[in-house]
């Protein structure tokens, strides 16, 4: 009775906070562009990243209103507002996402929310990544729809912050807007729709061209053809790497590699793509001359000497000769190698 | 705000430099081992060797995380087993056998579930019928996707999406490297 009228304008206040978080959220959305990089990191680091700028901003939020008690701050990607006690508990059964949290909040739904989260937030978020990475979607949906049942009403969810958190999270947070299905097969769909939204956001900020296209099928046929060119390039460059190591007997020394992947890294920072592969060469010495810093005239000769004395196709002289100067260059590359990994960092 | 950006887009050059890295090492590596073995005569023969040490050593450089790059060590090892039975490259071939395991089970896992969440999505399209053109044509570049990601055929679309993410990554790193190589190689020769 009394519930059905509350849920509206709750769900309105909902709404307000709503825009103010999404306002405060704004600008961590462009981690959604560095969730590539996150891609490559361990998942540990990863969820630092995504985690540890938030508590502040959560913190801003709660102490503007008169929310404050009510704030429950869940770590990994939730939030509940709430004015009245009433729905505090539904709240506080939305703010569940892990396993080690998810047992207090159930077993005291009517317990003040006034306590903030146990859980410090990577300690929470690390279990939530191993369980993603299992992939066992079979167990989250069975819990999220406990919760949606502990509901007993319309489903209030609190929205994800940016489209990065949505990737880790083994719940997705989907918000029922007023007059929408809120059934468990339309959550689920909608929530399926969501993620399947973020990542192709991120896939059209990754393949050039695709910001400009509407709708999926289009962009799709965009990221199909990056692909295929890619491949096509790898073929391409294999091709010409054949034709020019008649020998293939590559020297392994990890100075080469190091100074290498370093000048790689110089070289092709800059680049666009796709870049027509057939010559690459007028680009790169523009792209050395970037970076006085790496190639004055002191350091080149050196590296010159490096690559010759391990390049097989040209040093028909015995290695022996260059021993010498190969150390105080090898050692000198080393240093180099370690300002560069010093000034990335 | 403006300092998380920044450093988190250093962060990104630190993490694709490491790839890079990563990526060249092992190539070399596995150059080396393959290079001992006669048939390098043509130029065809070199470059299949080429593409399939650079394709496995990819690969491997994003571990057994990715189901493209584990996919690919498999489609990999398929290939090689026929051509060159002595590539004795202990490590590549005891993540191979721990990935095959891995990958047959998850299949039969998959193939329930993706059964189980296909009943669902009929009966849910069923009630709007609308858009229907649109959803074939996604339909048909999806297909297309999942035959040029490695591994793509038995993924569902969202991991589909988030594999070829990884994808396109990894392929922009490795032909960063086989560029540079080239460039190297014909710098010094002249």
């Amino acid at each position: 009775m009394e519930l059905p009228a509350r849920s509206n304008e709750i769900a309105l206040e909902y709404f307000q906070f709503h825009d103010e978080i999404r306002r405060l959220m704004a600008p961590p959305t462009e981690n959604a562009s560095s969730f590539t990089a996150l891609l490559e990191l361990p998942h540990s680091s990863a969820v630092e990243l995504l985690h540890l700028p938030e508590p502040f901003k959560y913190s801003a939020v709660a102490s503007s209103g008169s929310l404050k008690p009510y704030f429950q701050h869940l770590g990994a990607g939730g939030m509940c507002f709430s004015a009245n006690s009433a729905p505090v508990e539904r709240a506080s059964t939305f703010a569940v996402e892990t396993d080690a949290s998810s047992h207090k909040v159930k077993d005291e739904p009517q317990a003040e929310t006034t306590e903030s989260d146990s859980n410090p937030i990577i300690s929470l978020s690390q279990p939530l990544l191993s369980d993603f990475d299992k992939e066992d979607k079979g167990q989250m949906p069975g819990k999220r729809k406990d919760r949606e049942k502990k509901a007993k009403g319309s489903a209030k969810k609190s929205k994800n912050q940016s489209s990065g958190d949505a990737e880790e999270l083994p719940y997705v947070h989907v918000r029922a807007r007023r007059g929408e299905a809120t059934d468990r097969h339309s959550l689920a769909e909608r929530a399926r729709r969501e993620k399947i939204n973020a990542r192709m956001k991120l896939l059209r900020e990754l393949v050039p061209g695709c910001n400009k296209i509407s709708g999926t099928a289009l962009v799709l046929d965009e990221i199909i053809n990056h692909v295929q060119t890619l491949q096509r390039q790898v073929e391409l460059l294999s091709m010409r790497l054949a034709a020019e190591t008649p020998r293939m007997d590559v020297n392994l020394d990890s100075i080469f590699t190091t100074e290498s992947a370093s000048l790689v890294d110089q070289s092709f920072s800059n680049m666009v793509y796709p870049l027509p592969c057939s010559d690459p060469q007028p680009n790169i010495p523009r792209q050395y001359q970037q970076y006085p810093w790496h190639l004055n005239p002191l350091q080149h000769p050196m590296w010159v000497r490096e690559e010759l004395k391990n390049n097989p196709i040209t040093s028909k002289n015995s290695h022996m000769s260059d021993d010498s100067p190969a150390n105080p260059a090898a050692m000198h590359s080393r240093a180099m190698e370690k300002d560069r990994a010093m000034k990335i960092e | 705000m403006m300092t998380c950006s920044t450093s988190h887009r250093l962060k990104m050059r630190a993490d694709k430099s490491l790839l890079r890295q990563k990526f060249l090492k092992k190539w070399v590596k596995l150059l080396q081992l393959y290079t001992s073995s006669e048939k390098l005569a043509t130029v065809i023969e070199r470059k299949k060797l080429i593409e399939l040490s650079a394709d496995v050593a990819l690969a491997s450089a994003r571990g057994g995380t990715t189901r493209w790059s584990r996919a690919l060590i498999a489609s990999a090892f398929k290939d090689s087993h026929d051509k060159t039975p002595c590539c004795a490259n202990g490590g590549e071939r005891t993540l191979h056998e721990s990935i095959t395991r891995k990958i047959t089970s998850k299949k039969v896992l998959q193939r329930i579930r993706g059964g189980a969440s296909k009943e669902a999505q009929a009966s849910s399209s069923n009630r709007i019928p609308a858009s229907s053109i649109a959803k074939r044509l996604v339909k048909k570049r999806t297909k297309l996707l999942k035959k040029i990601v490695p591994g793509g055929e038995s993924m569902d679309n969202v991991s589909l999406i988030s594999e070829t993410l990884d994808y396109i990554i990894s392929l922009r790193a490795q032909i960063d490297v086989m560029r540079s190589l080239v460039y190297l190689s014909g710098h010094l020769d002249a």
